[in-house]
């Protein structure tokens, strides 16, 4: 699995690929938490070339928002395919997770100005 | 739609998955399955099949899970059978999903999403094996 990384102001912004299925979860799991552990506090799951996940990514999805929660950390996730945001509507995710339909607006969630 | 049916042996390693989502999707492309149809029967096997890899089966076990997918009049019906120990998954709690994010628990996410996912689950104990039967109606 690819996972990219990049920084814009404070904002760690994540993106992940096409697939996030139980063999792919564990990586996307020690990177993402590993990312939390080492300071990041605002992080951006951009999900743009995702059209495949099941529940072992989605388990990582929920790990990561209980981490941040109590250190104050702020977690969106943004571009979500809409056969992938209905499997997040259908777990109850867009209740405890904030959702962005694309990374302009989640970078303003976070109080980013889009570079120019 | 076509009519057909396959039967496929899945070894007990995640990296199976995989391969069964293609065959899967192959199988759908073959017998012109709507594609929400078949991504909706494509996810619920995944997550029966990954339950029994990760919890029913022995890390190295030999055993198999065996996948019947098949066309029918109006929809897809799948089996998965596996030798592990009797086990109903129908009977696992539904997760709460409106508890609060520091109370929602990991467990209980896959299942959840089949029965979801699917118009009719069941489950039987039959010669040894727990075999779980999921329908999905093409709307």
């Amino acid at each position: 699995m690819q996972i990219k990384e990049e920084k814009q102001g404070d904002v760690m912004i994540v993106t992940i690929d096409d697939h996030l299925d139980t063999a792919a979860a564990p990586a996307f799991e020690q990177r993402l938490l590993g990312l939390i552990d080492g300071g990041e506090r605002k992080v951006l799951i951009d999900c743009g070339p995702l059209e495949y996940v099941n529940s072992a990514g989605l388990k990582v999805f929920l790990l990561a928002a209980k981490k941040l929660e109590p250190v104050g950390g702020q977690f969106i996730i943004c571009s979500l395919a809409p056969s992938v945001l209905m499997i997040f509507e259908m777990i109850g995710f867009t209740r405890i997770m904030k959702i962005a339909p694309n990374r302009e607006d989640a970078l303003r969630a976070f109080g980013v100005t889009a570079a120019t | 739609m076509h009519e057909g049916s396959i039967t496929l042996h899945i070894a007990a390693d995640v990296r199976e998955i995989e391969r069964l989502n293609r065959l899967v999707r192959q199988f759908g492309e073959l017998h012109d399955v709507p594609s929400r149809t078949l991504y909706s029967v494509n996810l619920a096997l995944d997550e029966l099949v990954t339950n029994v890899i990760l919890y029913g089966y022995e890390e190295g076990s030999e055993k198999e899970i065996a996948v019947k997918l098949e066309t029918t009049k109006d929809g897809l019906v799948a089996s998965v059978a596996d030798e592990a120990k009797p086990f109903n998954p129908l009977n696992v709690a539904a997760p709460d999903l409106k508890a609060p994010l520091e109370e929602r628990q990991l467990g209980g996410l896959g299942i959840h999403l089949v029965r979801s996912l699917m118009d009719h689950v069941s489950y039987k104990r039959e010669k040894g094996k727990n075999v779980l039967t999921i329908r999905k109606r093409i709307k």
